[in-house]
């Protein structure tokens, strides 16, 4: 744990669903897989809430972007996994590209990172 | 549609959250931790786990219905903490709703109701029309040749409808083909529907009649039914949702062609009358043009020879209770509203009522929005109360309703005029689901009309001055509280007015002198306008001791219209509209009109059809000013050259004696400006009626006159008998029943707005107790406080008052120019000055509280108080 949790960053409203969606690019997932995959693929900078993380999932769940199955896991415990559905893919196509646009324009905007101290 | 979309459960969820924590362990284990502490920590990482199933239930699509149910719980607790409200509340809907549930119930029966039969929409109804008339009578020999015609119709069906006499007792019969129950399908409550003759003379009963006659005693089948004095035997009960084509229910249904063998062989004779009504059902896929065109030829050969070379066609019109126009619906528009202004007084009154309330829980709606409750949600929370309320009262309206048309019902049946109530039937006027449907819609507008305005107004507080305890002086508020009580006023100003109007008006036409003695006198038509009989009842009735004199008329005051003819004196060509009756020598005495002038006719002058006549003093005067008219000739016109009906040999007549002015046709249109009695005997082609005046005032009485009917026709009901003075009150009774009904709902508007204003008045004296304790200890004297209320109620009941006034003024004076009656006054002073002074009365009802509370406002309390 190279992060303390109080210095990670908080998610802002809107970017978890975009995070989630990512994850599942590569397979069906249960809930602690993903909270787990954001956190490891952010370099632990992202924290992920549990008590937003599944309101997030029931949402995404309900816009018809993803679908969920009981299955079984590595470890052979029963749990919830989450795929993409085909609308969920063009979802995120679409979403990364407003996402990369913002981060662009942020970065224009805020200029070049200040030198460390 | 995402309502219903099955979701998951709770443990579902429950589960995942457990997997999830599980998994967590497992990776803590894998990473070296012991179980336990693995356990442990995987918890705290995950967080709340109450807190994460809280949101997932919040996302839930069930969230609406689970907050419906606490908002419901939550509203009838709060109502069941406020009885005195809810009580009120619930009452004041209840009879706004109630009564306009009884309106459109009465509305549904008449008009919307379809038959109560198999596949009423192919029902058509055969009638004939030329350009100048038309009609809906055929011959029995037409109906026999139109039954056969199977290319148009699945069933061709006669009815002859007459009253028949059962034991002394009036009964509606429809005389019936033989198909009438297998074409129709009604529905039958008891034995079987039909009228085919075995040899036992077949009757079915309806609903009414066995409730009537029998009390609903099921052992009637089989049993006999004495009808014109020959025993029938009953075969069957319909059900009470027929009652028979047509708008007036019938009693009985027999057999048109036995009946007819052996009582009334004119229908079926070889000279037919045209008194049978044919309906058919049109056969699938035909229209009822087509069948028009197809049918016109055989009408032109039914009734071409009835009227000279006109152009004769066939109408297929749907058969319905009764056919809805436009014309129809806007004569009932003004009772509409009335109903509907009752209802909006009501509303308008628990909206006020609401809207203090919201304002009173000013705090308490502060405290849930800060508490994190959304706006929308104290919105349908308070909406809620309103729905709470409006299903209660609709519920009771409906009973009320129920309860109101029987009652109805009974007050309408005993106020009538005896000899009227037997002969009369009502449609069966029940509530079925139209008017469940009905009761629901309005009851959900007046929800709308009620709560929303309120809760709008409720949720619309600054937070930090509701939590205060301040607030609610909103100018908006009170505004839309004055302009509601503004409102009642005026709809009870327009009630009042309306009603005292139709009032008068029913106590003048009542009071109005006729010009001559109704008492005693009795009328007597024949129902198939046919002369001859009254030719030989004229003897019958001369020859019994309890008859002081019989007279024929060609129709008797207040029965019909006079007929118009024009005419001028002889010698004059400026003819003018007049009306003339044919009267035998009696018509004079027997109603004791005095001859003012001249002499009465002589009974020679009536036998010879002598060309004299008595006139009228308004006539006399009118032709010859200042002079004497005895011994004058009057002209009678022929319009386009051609001849009045049964004035054809009149071209002149002459004046030989004058009486006054007199109503000889119905009383609203007052006494005759004009008219000319010409001479006539039973004998006389003219004949329609007779007058009877007994010995006594009791007598003949109706027993002696039906056996003088009986020993003329087989059946007696072919006569009708109705005392001059209940043709009298029958006419003043539907101006009565009108400002009865009119008082009702004035007199409810107004108990409304005096409560309304009152409502305002207290409130705003609880909102100023304040400033009324300043102003007392500043020295203003209990007078001044006691203006200051009545300032107030008077402006509003003024505001209310004047509207009211414009718009009854500016609808009455409409509607006088649409029906001018000379015995109608519709725009009359005096009911506007009614009008003004209960509203007055009202407005100085509804201060007088309010104003003695506010004297006695202790200044030193009321300045203490932290307002």
């Amino acid at each position: 744990m190279s992060t303390r949790d109080s210095e990670r960053l908080q998610l802002m409203q809107g970017t978890l669903d975009v995070l989630i969606l990512r994850t599942l690019i590569f397979g069906a997932e249960h809930g602690q897989g993903i909270a787990r995959a954001i956190q490891q693929s952010s370099n632990n900078e992202l924290l992920v809430e549990h008590g937003a993380l599944y309101p997030a999932l029931q949402r995404l769940e309900e816009k018809g972007w993803i679908t969920a199955t009981w299955g079984t896991s590595s470890n052979n415990r029963k749990a919830r996994f989450y795929s993409l559905t085909k609308s969920g893919r063009s979802q995120l196509v679409h979403e990364s590209t407003k996402w990369r646009r913002l981060a662009a324009a942020m970065s224009r905007v805020l200029g070049p990172e200040p030198e460390k101290g | 549609m995402t309502i219903f979309r099955s979701r998951r459960t709770h443990e579902d969820f429950s589960n995942e959250v457990q997997a999830h924590i599980d998994l967590e362990t497992d990776r803590l284990v894998a990473e070296g931790w012991s179980r336990e502490r693995a356990s442990a920590e995987a918890r705290k990482i995950f967080g709340n786990v109450t807190l994460v199933k809280e949101r997932f239930y919040e996302t839930s699509r069930w969230i609406w219905l689970e907050q419906i149910v606490q908002d419901v719980r939550y509203a009838t607790r709060t109502l069941r903490h406020n009885p005195a409200f809810f009580a009120t509340a619930v009452v004041t809907l209840t009879l706004g709703i109630g009564l306009a549930t009884v309106a459109f119930t009465v509305f549904n029966a008449y008009l919307l109701r379809p038959y109560a039969i198999r596949k009423p929409s192919a029902l058509h109804q055969i009638e004939w029309r030329s350009q100048k008339s038309g009609g809906k009578g055929f011959r029995w020999r037409d109906y026999l040749e139109l039954r056969d015609r199977i290319d148009l119709f699945e069933g061709v069906i006669a009815e002859h409808t007459q009253f028949v006499t059962s034991q002394g007792r009036p009964l509606a019969a429809a005389l019936v083909s033989d198909n009438y129950f297998d074409t129709l399908g009604p529905g039958v409550l008891l034995g079987r529907a039909s009228t085919a003759d075995d040899g036992g003379r077949p009757v079915v009963l309806s609903h009414q009649a066995w409730t009537r006659l029998f009390a609903r005693d099921p052992a009637v089948i089989g049993g006999p039914l004495d009808l014109n004095g020959r025993q029938f035997t009953i075969v069957g009960v319909l059900r009470p949702e027929f009652t028979g084509l047509g708008d007036s229910p019938r009693d009985v249904w027999v057999s048109l062609a036995s009946y007819a063998q052996t009582s009334s062989p004119e229908l079926i004779g070889s000279d037919q009358p045209r008194s049978i009504e044919i309906t058919a059902r049109l056969r699938e896929g035909l229209s009822s043009a087509q069948a028009q065109a197809v049918l016109t030829p055989f009408m032109k050969h039914v009734v071409g020879t009835a009227s000279e070379g006109e152009d004769v066609r066939a109408e297929v019109q749907p058969a319905t209770p009764n056919q809805l126009s436009l014309q129809l619906l806007a004569i009932l528009s003004p009772i509409a509203a009335a109903f509907a202004l009752v209802l909006v007084t009501a509303c308008a009154n628990v909206s006020n009522v609401m809207l203090a309330r919201a304002i009173a829980r000013h705090r308490e709606i502060g405290v849930r929005l800060s508490l994190g409750a959304s706006r929308n949600r104290v919105v349908r929370q308070l909406l809620t109360e309103g729905i709470v309320i409006a299903v209660v009262a609709g519920f009771a309206a409906l009973a009320l309703a129920a309860f109101a048309l029987r009652a109805a019902t009974a007050a309408f049946f005993a106020t009538l005029p005896p000899s009227v109530a037997g002969i009369l039937r009502l449609v069966p006027i029940g509530i079925d689901h139209r008017v469940f449907l009905f009761t629901l819609g309005t009851a959900a507008v007046a929800t709308v009309l009620f709560a929303l305005m309120p809760a709008l107004q409720a949720s619309r507080l600054s937070l930090i001055d509701a939590v205060r305890g301040q607030g609610g002086t909103t100018r908006q508020g009170s505004r839309l509280r004055h302009a509601l009580v503004i409102a009642q006023v005026a709809v009870s100003m327009i009630l009042v007015v309306v009603a005292v109007t139709l009032a008068r008006n029913g106590a003048a036409i009542g009071s109005l002198d006729l010009g001559y003695h109704t008492a005693g006198v009795v009328s007597i038509n024949v129902r198939a306008q046919d002369g001859e009989l009254i030719r030989k009842l004229v003897p019958v009735l001369t020859a019994d001791p309890r008859v002081a004199e019989v007279g024929v008329t060609g129709g008797n005051p207040l029965f019909i219209r006079s007929r118009n003819v024009a005419a001028a004196p002889a010698g004059r060509t400026d003819a003018a509209a007049t009306r003339y009756t044919f009267v035998s020598p009696e018509y004079f005495s027997i109603l004791r009109i005095p001859i003012v002038r001249g002499r009465p006719f002589r009974l020679d002058e009536a036998r010879g059809s002598a060309r004299t006549a008595i006139i009228s003093e308004a006539t006399a005067r009118s032709f010859w000013p200042g002079q004497d008219a005895i011994g004058k000739s009057i002209r009678i016109e022929r319009p386009n050259g051609r001849p009045v009906d049964d004035l054809a040999g009149y071209p002149e007549v002459t004046v030989i004696g004058t009486v006054p002015d007199v109503v000889s046709g119905l009383i609203v249109d007052g006494r005759d400006s004009s008219h000319i009695y010409l001479p006539m005997t039973a004998d006389s082609p003219q004949t329609l009626a007779a007058l009877v005046r007994g010995r006594t005032m009791r007598e003949p009485g109706a027993e002696a006159l039906q056996q003088s009917f009986r020993q003329v026709a087989a059946d007696p009901q072919i006569f009708e008998a109705l005392p001059l003075e209940e043709m009298r009150a029958l006419q003043i009774y539907p101006l009565q029943a009108a400002s009865w009904v009119g008082i009702l709902l004035g007199g409810l508007a107004l108990i409304l707005s005096v409560s309304g204003l009152y409502g305002v008045l207290i409130y705003t004296l609880n909102q100023r107790t304040r400033e009324i304790g300043i102003r007392m200890a500043l020295g203003a004297s209990g007078a001044a406080v006691v203006r200051l209320i009545v300032r107030q109620s008077a402006r509003l009941a003024a505001a209310g008052a004047m509207i009211g006034l414009i718009v009854a003024f500016g609808s009455l004076k409409a509607l006088s120019s649409a029906i001018q009656l000379q015995t109608v006054t519709l725009v009359d002073a005096a009911a506007f000055a009614a009008g003004v002074v209960v509203v007055v009365a009202a407005a100085a009802l509804a201060a007088y509280h309010p104003a003695s509370r506010a004297t006695r406002v202790d200044p030193s309390a009321a300045l203490r108080a932290d307002a």
